[in-house]
């Protein structure tokens, strides 16, 4: 019934017990995987104990070689040959023997007292323990050697040592105390059961004492160890450690009284103790002989060595000499080689070994002297280090493993340091910007998006443009190694401003306005955020299409080239196959071209030919004014003609390439490069190294009249870079995304989005790329104020969705008073359809429109409302753009006004297709893409020096305007003031306007500033009378609005 | 020994009287292997097939047949739960080792039930648990001083304790390696042992 944990019970009899007992679990382990023939396990152990024999570098040696002794015990149960426990002990007393240090460690004396049981003649290594003082003063020497004497019976000597030890006050001393206490005990009982039996011995009728079973046997003889013939009573030895009382040694028949009787009173009458002489021992006494060991003979020798004697084999007690004892065999014999089956005559083959003369341990460390004349050239102490040899290949092997170690170690260290260093240079960097009131967006990107930002540098062919000192940044490292982008998370990213084209009568000068003025030329530039460049026009490239293109191919519109050097220094490629191929001079250059090299040779193969000719067709659409209608001047709306670019696909570089002016038509069109690639230079400020201007630009449609400039779709580009940079966005839950184009939509039609059908009531142009649409579920109720409204835009980009998000997370809880969020958001391969639901179909455009005169209150009030609504934008950082009354939908409150606390939160917003996060274009070079910009007194009013903030401000001034004369805004300046051309009746409130027309157009400082001066006036003007006053005034509005 | 009992099976009587027995020669197995008493003191005898050192003194002769006749008792009346050798260092009172063998008496069986198991196998079971403790030698540490013995009997709570006996703690051992033994059934009662040991000092 051998249950599973029985090995230890099936191997008993191949187990050493160990004084101090076993580990159980290791002995299982050891002991069923002796199946196995490798016992890799126990291999290993072995292996990595060797190793650290040799490669210790610390304060002890002894420990590794006490605990690989420890080990070697517990793992090799059987104590055999493979536990090579004795060599190892006997090299770990050699090596030791002469640390004075050790002397006293009762570590190393436990390793010398199991060394001595290995020894042939443990007596002499005590004594020899003793004359070196080593454990002199640990009792357990003084135990183990007496328990030697008592096992040969001599009591006298044994009593001795326990006398020395306790002289010595050895430690622990009762220890030493109990033991000779339990040996005087075991003695004196002896000597009286010898006394009291003596005279019977000759009784034959004694009873054969049996041999008992695993009992210890006395080794007989003084000078050969052997095991005694007589098996029972007295030869057998007793246990020290218990009350053992000695068996009646009278019964042997030839009772040899092979010891002295110890007489205690005798003894106790001779004062003196024999002393123990230290002898001179210079080397410890050998180990067991090893009968079955080779020795490595003389090579050269050649003569068979000698034979030696098992009898032999037993090591001769030292000779008491003062000096060293050689340990000769005895009875060292010369005997003939034994026949070899070899023939004789056949010398080639090398003769066998015979086992050679006993070498002793003693004789080996003799031997060590030979280290003064010879000198070995190899590490030999790591060879032979521990009981096996290490091959020099595995010496180098841990040598260089340990190097490698270091070598990691110091590399993870390193690039720990880096990291924080380069941490540290960030923030560094964010606090300059910071403090320089560029606030920049910092927007933690995972994936190393290669987009490269479109350096802008406005350039002006005539007016030598100062290159962008817009937007540049100091520029990381190219990201070859990407844990930088990652390393630098916080960089805020800047996309680069749009281009906005200079015509050349305007210098177009970096516009900086006041409010944005930076003292930092850059700002920082991450290129791992980047908004892509146009598209380059592929027919052109007659390039092999690496992935959709980009939906929209752009119309050049390139100012001049400043010096595009083909310089590549700095620039690294993006892929290594380009440095493996080679700079390919002859490489087609892609739209898209991966590689840095690429892009930038490519974008020095842009040229503008003929931009010239196109600045001074540009130049003939600005005159053109715009009426109230605001109208865009754009006739046609764009429609991409490319296939829609994935936005996810990561951006590469790609060097917008200027097309020629005659191509427009074949709406072919490219974009000038972005000098991203410039600012891969990152030593050269930028505006040094700008090289190309990029351009935003328009979607043509193959419409030979359309050749304006199309400012506002370069909004719409710019746009579409910010949101191509932003690939997260497009996944985020709220947009579905549509397969398919979007469907038509027209007014009264009907159309489907999602799982609905709407029905378009109203349609409001809002500009070329969108419009909005008043809708409602086909099911509904159409008579209800309430409706959707679905604003439409041409392009595939959720921009007002950003907006909007961002928005909200910028105001918080602000959000809900101003503006309403979209509850859907579908985008298609080429559109985007924002739908907002539960919204009031008027908007302010039917207050304007309504014939009633205006009375005073409803303008104070929609000043007021657009003023805090335009101020929270510009809070944070948001520019609209296009107010106009349109998109100014009435919130439902207006209609119940008497309940209402407040008055403000009474518009919402629904139109952001002309706003600009200034967060990531903190300069506007150019101010012409708003709506605004184009009429006549946006051209007047808004210079390239303006704040973007003002086209909102102006905006503002341009819907009070209309509501007060019906007009849209005209401005003149006088003495650099600017102040409206009609002036206000004093009877309207001429006082409050003309000085809020004053103060909005000629506004200083921070617009929110003046927004919250200007919405403080406007609340002056809340009366008591007030709210009631435009409670009827709604009230009467909403019944024309909806006769019902 | 096979006087006692009925050739056909076994009845909790005979169950009993097996196992007190057991536990007499176990006791005296342990005292001799681990040499608490001399071994000169003990003498051989043939049980279960194995020869088996029973003491000759007697004042322990004495004491165990006391403990081993209240152990029959006790089993009969299936009010046993553990029985306990601690062997002690006489010099600094430390428990050295712990021998426990439990006991599961089977309460159902009642006198005059009789259950199914050949005398031979039982036996044989009884022989490899002493084999066994005999075999510990392995890995049992030695115990290097004088050392003294103590029985502990685990019984049911409420038995009132008999004359001579006195109430004591477990005495567990400390930092204690532990090692499970084989057991032996007689389907009324069965004994599982165990043994546990000073972990071992790596000094």
């Amino acid at each position: 019934m051998a249950q599973a944990g029985d090995e230890w019970e099936l191997s008993k009899e191949n187990v050493q017990p160990l004084r101090q007992g076993r580990v159980m679990s290791t002995l299982q382990e050891v002991l069923s995987q002796q199946e196995s023939a490798s016992h890799t396990a126990i291999q290993q152990q072995k292996q990595a104990f060797e190793l650290e024999l040799r490669f210790y570098s610390g304060d002890d040696p002894l420990d590794v070689w006490d605990r690989y002794i420890k080990w070697a015990e517990q793992a090799f149960p059987q104590g055999g040959k493979e536990s090579n426990l004795c060599p190892l002990l006997e090299r770990a007393v050699k090596i030791f023997h002469e640390e004075q240090r050790y002397y006293d460690d009762l570590r190393y004396l436990s390793i010398c007292l199991k060394f001595a049981n290995f020894c042939s003649e443990p007596l002499d290594l005590y004594s020899y323990l003793h004359s070196q003082r080593i454990g002199v003063s640990h009792a357990l020497l003084y135990i183990t050697w007496a328990e030697q004497f008592e096992a040969r019976g001599n009591f006298k000597k044994a009593d001795s040592i326990f006398q020395q030890g306790m002289q010595h006050k050895a430690e622990p001393l009762e220890k030493l105390e109990i033991h000779h206490r339990q040996f005087q005990a075991r003695v004196s009982r002896q000597i009286l059961q010898g006394i009291s039996e003596g005279p019977e011995a000759e009784e034959p009728e004694v009873p054969e004492p049996q041999r008992s079973s695993l009992a210890d046997l006395k080794s007989r003889g003084k000078n050969k160890v052997k095991a005694p013939i007589n098996r029972v009573g007295d030869s057998i030895k007793p246990r020290p450690h218990g009350l053992s009382v000695q068996a009646a040694p009278t019964q042997q028949i030839p009772s040899r009284s092979r010891f002295a009787v110890f007489d205690e009173n005798a003894a106790s009458a001779a004062p003196e103790l024999p002393s123990l002489t230290p002898q001179q021992w210079t080397a410890p006494p050998p180990a067991r002989s090893k009968e079955n060991e080779q020795k490595a003979g003389q090579w050269n020798s050649g003569r068979p060595s000698r034979n030696s004697h098992q009898a032999a084999a037993a090591s001769e007690p030292p000779q008491t000499l003062p000096s060293f004892m050689p340990y000769v065999d005895e009875s060292a014999q010369q005997q003939t080689v034994t026949p070899c089956k070899i023939n004789p005559a056949v010398t080639s083959v090398l003769s066998s070994r015979k086992p050679g003369k006993e070498e002793d341990p003693l004789q080996r460390v003799q031997n060590n002297s030979q280290g003064k004349e010879e000198k070995v050239m190899y590490c030999k102490d790591k060879v032979y280090a521990g009981v096996e040899e290490f091959s020099l290949e595995e010496i180098r092997a841990e040598i260089y493993l340990a190097k490698i170690r270091k070598k990691r170690e110091d590399d993870l260290q390193e690039i720990a340091l880096r990291r924080q260093e380069m941490e540290r240079q960030i923030q560094e960097m964010e606090k300059q910007l910071k403090g320089s009131c560029i606030e920049s967006e910092e927007i933690v990107s995972d994936q190393p998006v290669q987009n490269v930002e479109p350096i802008i540098a406005p350039c002006n062919s005539n007016t030598n443009e100062s290159l962008c000192a817009s937007q540049q940044a100091p520029v990381m490292e190219f990201p070859h190694c990407f844990e930088m982008a990652d390393a630098a998370p916080t960089l805020p990213r800047m996309e680069t401003l749009p281009v906005f084209n200079e015509t050349g009568n305007k210098p177009s000068l970096p516009g900086l306005s006041p409010a944005l003025s930076c003292d930092l030329p850059f700002t920082i530039f991450d290129e791992s955020a980047e908004a892509a460049p146009s598209m380059t026009d592929q027919k052109r490239m007659a390039a092999p299409v690496r992935r959709p293109l980009a939906a929209v191919p752009k119309s050049i519109v390139k100012s001049q080239e400043s010096q595009l050097t083909d310089t590549l220094d700095g620039t690294e490629p993006l892929n290594e196959e380009a440095i493996v191929c080679g700079s390919g001079k002859n490489k087609s250059l892609f739209p898209d071209p991966e590689d840095t090299c690429d892009f930038v040779r490519a974008a020095h193969l842009a040229s503008t030919p003929f931009h010239r000719a196109r600045d001074q067709s540009g130049e003939c659409l600005q005159s053109d004014s715009l009426d109230l209608e605001r109208l865009p001047l754009r006739e046609k709306t764009p429609v991409c003609e490319e296939s829609y670019r994935q936005e996810l696909c990561i951006k590469k570089l790609s060097p917008i390439l200027e097309a020629s002016q005659e191509d427009t038509r074949t709406s072919v069109s490219s974009v000038s490069s972005i000098s991203s690639t410039t600012s891969m230079f990152t030593s050269r400020p930028i505006p040094e190294k700008l090289e190309l201007a990029t351009q935003i630009t328009g979607v043509y449609e193959s419409e030979p009249t359309t050749e304006e400039l199309p400012q506002a779709e370069e909004l719409a580009e710019l746009h579409r870079q910010l949101l191509e940079s932003l690939p997260e966005l497009l996944v985020s839950p709220e947009i579905q995304h549509e397969v398919g184009t979007m469907p038509d939509m027209k007014e009264q039609g009907e159309v489907v989005l999602g799982c609905e059908t709407y029905g378009l009531k109203n349609e409001v142009i809002l500009h070329p790329n969108s419009k909005l649409f008043m809708g409602a579920p086909v099911d509904w109720d159409m008579g209800d104020m309430k409706a959707f409204a679905l604003k439409v835009d041409y392009q595939p980009l959720p921009w007002d969705f950003y907006v909007t998000m961002q928005l909200k997370e910028r105001l918080g809880d602000l959000f809900e008073t101003f503006f309403i969020e979209q509850t859907n958001c579908f985008l298609y391969q080429n559109g985007c359809i924002s739908l907002y639901k539960d919204i009031n179909r008027f908007s302010i455009q039917e207050i304007l429109l309504d014939s009633e005169e205006h009375i005073k209150e409803v303008i104070v009030l929609v000043t007021y409302n657009l003023l805090s609504l335009v101020e929270k934008l510009h809070s944070v950082e948001i520019v609209h753009g296009d107010l106009r009354p349109e998109t100014l939908l009435l919130d439902d409150k207006i209609f119940d006004l008497s309940s209402s606390l407040e008055l403000k939160g009474l518009f919402k917003l629904v139109d952001f297709s002309h706003s600009v996060d200034l967060k990531l274009y903190p300069i506007m070079s150019s101010l012409r893409g708003f709506p605004i910009a184009q009429t006549e007194s946006g051209q007047q009013f808004l210079s390239p020096q303006s704040s973007p903030y003002q086209v909102d401000l102006l905006g503002i001034a341009d819907l009070v305007h209309l509501m007060i004369f019906r007009k849209p805004l005209q401005l003149h300046q006088e003495n650099s003031v600017w102040m409206i051309c009609k002036e206000v009746p004093r009877l309207r409130g001429g006082n409050l306007w003309n000085k809020f027309f004053t103060k909005i157009l000629n506004a200083e400082g921070p617009s929110t500033r003046v927004l919250g001066e200007l919405k403080g006036e406007m609340m002056g003007q809340f009366d008591s009378c007030f709210q009631d006053k435009l409670c009827n005034y709604f009230i009467q509005l909403e019944m024309r609005l909806n006769p019902l | 020994m096979a006087g006692q009992l009925t050739r056909e099976g076994i009845t909790l009587k005979g169950s009993a009287e097996i196992v007190s027995e057991f536990f007499f020669c176990g006791i005296n197995s342990i005292l001799y292997q681990r040499g608490i008493y001399p071994s000169e003191t003990f003498t051989r005898i043939q049980k279960y097939g194995l020869t088996l050192l029973l003491t000759t003194d007697p004042g322990l002769k004495e004491y165990l047949n006391k403990v081993t006749d209240q152990l029959k008792d006790w089993l009969y009346k299936c009010q046993v739960q553990k029985l306990v050798v601690v062997i002690t260092s006489i010099d600094s009172n430390e428990i050295l080792e712990r021998w426990q063998f439990d006991i599961e008496c089977d309460k159902t069986v009642k006198d005059g039930i009789v259950r199914e198991k050949s005398q031979k196998v039982i036996q044989e079971e009884i022989r490899s648990v002493i084999r066994q403790i005999t075999a510990t030698v392995t890995f049992l540490p030695l115990l290097e001083t004088a050392c003294a013995f103590d029985l502990l009997i685990y019984t049911d709570k409420d038995l009132e304790v008999p004359e001579k006996w006195e109430e004591s703690g477990p005495q567990f051992v400390s930092n204690s390696e532990e090692v499970r033994l084989r057991s032996f059934t007689t389907t009324i009662h069965k004994v599982n042992s165990m043994v546990a040991y000073k972990k071992i000092d790596t000094c």
